[in-house]
């Protein structure tokens, strides 16, 4: 008796076990099937990152030989160009929350999440932070295979780890931001020419065509009190010039923005929801 | 004077075989295999100027395929066809001054503008002298009624509305045929009335011919005084509608909910299709019994809570054309000619 | 037949049509052609930060670089904004909406391409304006340089287009394609000619044939060097005709309905 009872325990743990992975396997297949829509959208988006970074690789080597050093403004041609890429790998990463929350606004979607308030912030950063680390990787690997047929493997020791550590903070920033602007939706019909320009001004002030440090003085003195910063140009320059001092100060600065932009987010979110409430949605 | 003139008109397409699946996707890169799909096969016909068309069948029948080489869009695989005296693939620009065409899918009317601005743009496309234009144009505005919408864009108008404007831009340069595919879907019962109307009288003062597809025994009946009907690529029918309606709209259906079960119905000419608890479907025999006598014959011996009255559909009216034509097939295609 | 005049009048009311209809809307115009405006500027302010910290590129100076941004975004505008279908040809053809082109007596091509007018493109020629205002030559020498490097560029822009989207007669699914061959042209035409050696060299004069237009600021408005202006010219000439040829050979296909398949 007893052994049959322990046999068929065992069975159960067994056939628990195997429903569990089952449940898995199930939910990762519905996953990648939606993500079936990204993959042909990001076959082509890695044929245009291709492109840019060939463009970029003739750019930054006539440049180098025209100015015939080893180093310019601190970076050598490959740190430049791997900056570029680990830049474009971020960027492209990420997804417009502008259409998320615009779409959740018109269909309604939103009264239903706001039921349980903070959770809902909280429920967008999970799924915004789980997509970029997913897709980031993937564009890194692309953009990287590209790197090392044209520039042989990178040794950046320290950077990868340094890199992810300061990404973490740098998609978080990047959240806030865009989650500022798509809040807008609250009281905006259309907020995607916001996010339009806000990406213009990461492409630019964030230094993510360019390191800063080639930017002229003051304006490099201006983008150091701006947010921008701290998102893409901290984590592309600790990838391919890893020092851990400045990677603490970035890091600190990160912290600062995170906490200031945070309460201003929570801020926005409050007024808009109390807004909605008086308009009943 | 013949308008339009057919004769051994034929169309076949080669359909890509592509297995499902990535090994079918090579194989039908590297070796395609095609199946012939023939979508019409010799059709014979003579439209004079001035007469009123119905093209029937049903969907995939062929009806598109066969207006398409009318109008130049196809070449045909076989056969010859004379539009208006021209040959419509050969001489597809010559042929457009002369042809009127509304199409279902695609409005002429730009969305966003007032219709008057589609009809400049169309003086320009058929060249009309500015004066001329102006006068047709001021015509065409009276007749069809739309003075009041001219200056509003197309997006804020009806259906009906915009129908009428649509037709009226393309009689802009007196076409003197005019190819309408289903003209008044999705228009209510009035203003359905109300486009048969305009094109029956542009008919009859114009002289223009007008070859229309419609599902709507409506637009038939009130608009064509001949039908032809093409089914699996063949034509089957060629005669009067008076002819057709005499023979194949030879019933009605109709529909009742009465307050009781009823049993046993036994009408002369009349067939009772279904019956289900307190709703009766029954087919009357109109060349054998009339509408209202069925009718008050049931009124007699039942409570009636509701009627619905119904025509044949087109599709039904086809296949007991088809049928009956499968039965003459030595005589080929039944015409009343 | 109809005559030059006539075709040129029908031509002008579509223009007019398109603007007019785009103006309807004037909120949404302005933010489209302003976004397109916006977007451009973005690739200013890069090579301004970048000839400031390197004044010469390979013989390359700002200004050249702002005349290429000029020439480029003015042909890539123009095209969008008076053959605004270019673009979407590809689809137009697997759709089967050609037909209703084939039914009026108009030149099939001309008539497709002039009934849409991208609004954001307005933005790019507007963009281009600005540029020759600050930056180019202002004489009358040099605006009627610019105004040919204009011709050249949306010709060859055009007809590059034109002939890849035409690829839709013969293959099913040329809508990718031809898009990711546009973005390309388009994507190198606004970087200096100079900055590419051997085979990406080559590919800019023959596959993709940004390099004509991107050197313009150089061969032309510069200074005229003339092998390279009888190139460019000769290349924008063999692209229209080689163009207007594949579109209407690939049209005998459509007609002869070998393409039924995808329409029904």
């Amino acid at each position: 008796m007893h052994g049959v009872r322990q046999r068929s325990t065992e069975g159960g743990r067994r056939g628990s076990r195997l429903a569990k992975l089952l449940k898995y396997a199930a939910v990762g297949k519905v996953t990648i099937r939606n993500h079936l829509a990204y993959v042909t959208d990001f076959f082509i988006r890695s044929i245009f990152l291709i492109i840019i970074l060939y463009i970029f690789i003739q750019l930054w080597n006539t440049t180098f030989r025209g100015e015939g050093t080893e180093l310019i403004a601190g970076y050598s041609f490959e740190q430049i160009i791997w900056y570029l890429i680990f830049a474009e790998s971020f960027v492209i990463a990420c997804p417009s929350l502008s259409t998320k929350i615009e779409e959740e606004v018109k269909s309604g979607d939103i009264g239903y999440k706001l039921a349980r308030p903070v959770s809902y912030l909280w429920f967008h950063y999970a799924g915004y932070m789980s997509e970029v680390f997913i897709r980031m990787p993937i564009n890194l690997a692309v953009g990287g295979m590209l790197g090392i047929l044209v520039l042989g493997p990178p040794g950046f020791g320290w950077g990868w780890p340094g890199f992810l550590l300061v990404s973490v903070g740098a998609f978080t920033i990047n959240f806030l931001l865009n989650m500022m602007l798509a809040l807008c939706a609250f009281w905006v019909e259309e907020t995607r020419g916001l996010e339009f320009v806000y990406h213009k001004f990461l492409f630019t002030v964030g230094g993510m065509l360019m390191p800063l440090e080639l930017f002229p003085q003051v304006l490099q003195k201006v983008c150091a009190w701006l947010p921008f910063q701290a998102i893409v140009y901290f984590a592309a320059r600790t990838a391919v010039s890893f020092d851990a001092e400045a990677m603490w100060r970035m890091l600190g600065t990160q912290a600062f923005w995170i906490a200031g932009l945070g309460a201003a987010l929570m801020f926005i979110y409050r007024k808009g929801v109390s807004k909605l409430h008086v308009n009943g949605g | 004077m013949a308008a339009i003139e057919i004769s051994g008109l034929s169309k076949t397409f080669l359909v890509k075989n592509k297995k499902p699946g990535l090994r079918g996707s090579i194989q039908s890169l590297f070796k395609p295999q095609f199946t012939r799909k023939v979508a019409v096969r010799s059709i014979d016909f003579q439209v004079d100027q001035g007469e009123t068309v119905a093209f029937l069948g049903p969907n995939g029948a062929g009806k598109s395929t066969t207006i398409k080489m009318l109008t130049g869009i196809l070449h045909p695989s076989e056969g010859r066809a004379e539009v208006l005296g021209f040959c419509p693939w050969k001489d597809r620009k010559h042929l457009a001054y002369h042809i009127g065409a509304v199409f279902g899918q695609k409005s002429q009317l730009w969305y966003h503008l007032p219709p008057t601005d589609t009809f400049e743009l169309m003086s320009r496309i058929y060249e009309l002298k500015r004066g001329e234009y102006m006068a047709r144009r001021n015509e065409l505005v009276r007749r069809f009624g739309l003075e009041p919408y001219m200056n509003t864009p197309v997006r804020k108008l009806s259906l009906g509305e915009r129908m009428r404007c649509e037709i009226a831009a393309s009689l802009l340069h007196r076409p003197r045929i005019l190819f309408l595919d289903e003209p008044t879907i999705g228009l209510d019962v009035v203003v359905k009335q109300q486009i048969r109307q305009l094109i029956r009288e542009m008919n009859r003062e114009e002289g223009m011919t007008v070859f229309l597809t419609s599902h709507d025994p409506g637009d038939i009946e009130q608009l064509c005084n001949r039908a032809i009907v093409i089914n699996h690529g063949q034509m089957i029918l060629d005669d009067t509608v008076a002819n057709m309606k005499r023979e194949y709209l030879t019933y009605k259906t109709i529909e009742l909910k009465l307050a009781e079960e009823a049993k046993d119905v036994s009408l002369h000419g009349v067939k009772v299709l279904a019956q289900h608890e307190c709703t009766l479907r029954l087919s009357v025999n109109t060349s054998l019994t009339t509408i209202e006598k069925t009718l008050s014959d049931m009124l007699r011996r039942f409570r009636i809570r509701d009627v619905t009255i119904e025509d044949p559909p087109m599709e039904e009216i086809i296949a007991r054309i088809y049928a009956k034509s499968a039965v003459h097939k030595q005589s080929g295609v039944l015409t009343g000619k | 037949m109809s005559t030059a005049v006539n075709v040129w009048r029908f031509v002008w009311t579509c223009w007019k049509l398109n603007l007019a209809g785009a103006m309807e809307f004037r909120l949404s115009f302005l933010l489209t052609a302003g976004m397109m405006f916006v977007n451009n500027t973005v690739w200013i302010f890069f090579w301004g930060i970048f000839f400031h910290r390197f004044p010469v590129i390979n013989g390359w100076e700002v200004r050249d670089v702002m005349m290429m941004w000029a020439v480029s975004a003015g042909g890539v505008g123009l095209m969008n904004v008076l053959f605004g279908h270019a673009n979407r040809l590809a689809t137009l053809i697997a759709t089967g909406q050609l037909d209703a082109y084939l039914v009026q007596p108009k030149p099939v091509l001309l008539h497709v391409l002039v009934s849409r007018m991208s609004v954001a493109a307005i933005g790019d020629c507007l963009f281009s304006l600005v540029l020759f205002i600050i930056f180019g030559d202002l004489t009358p020498d040099g605006m009627a340089k610019f105004v040919s490097a204009l011709v050249i560029a949306t010709l060859i822009f055009l007809f590059f287009t034109l002939i890849v989207h035409s690829l839709a007669f013969y293959i099913g699914n040329a809508e990718g394609l031809s898009f990711q061959f546009y973005n390309g042209l388009l994507a190198f035409s606004t970087y200096p000619t100079d900055i590419f050696h051997g085979w990406g060299r080559v590919m800019l004069f023959t596959v993709i044939p940004a390099g004509f237009i991107s050197y313009l600021p150089i061969g032309l408005l510069r200074e005229i060097q003339l092998s390279y202006l009888l190139a460019a010219i000769g290349a924008a000439l063999a692209l229209t005709a080689g163009g207007c040829c594949f579109f209407y050979r690939g049209l005998r296909r459509y007609s002869s309905g070998s393409m039924m398949a995808m329409r029904m």
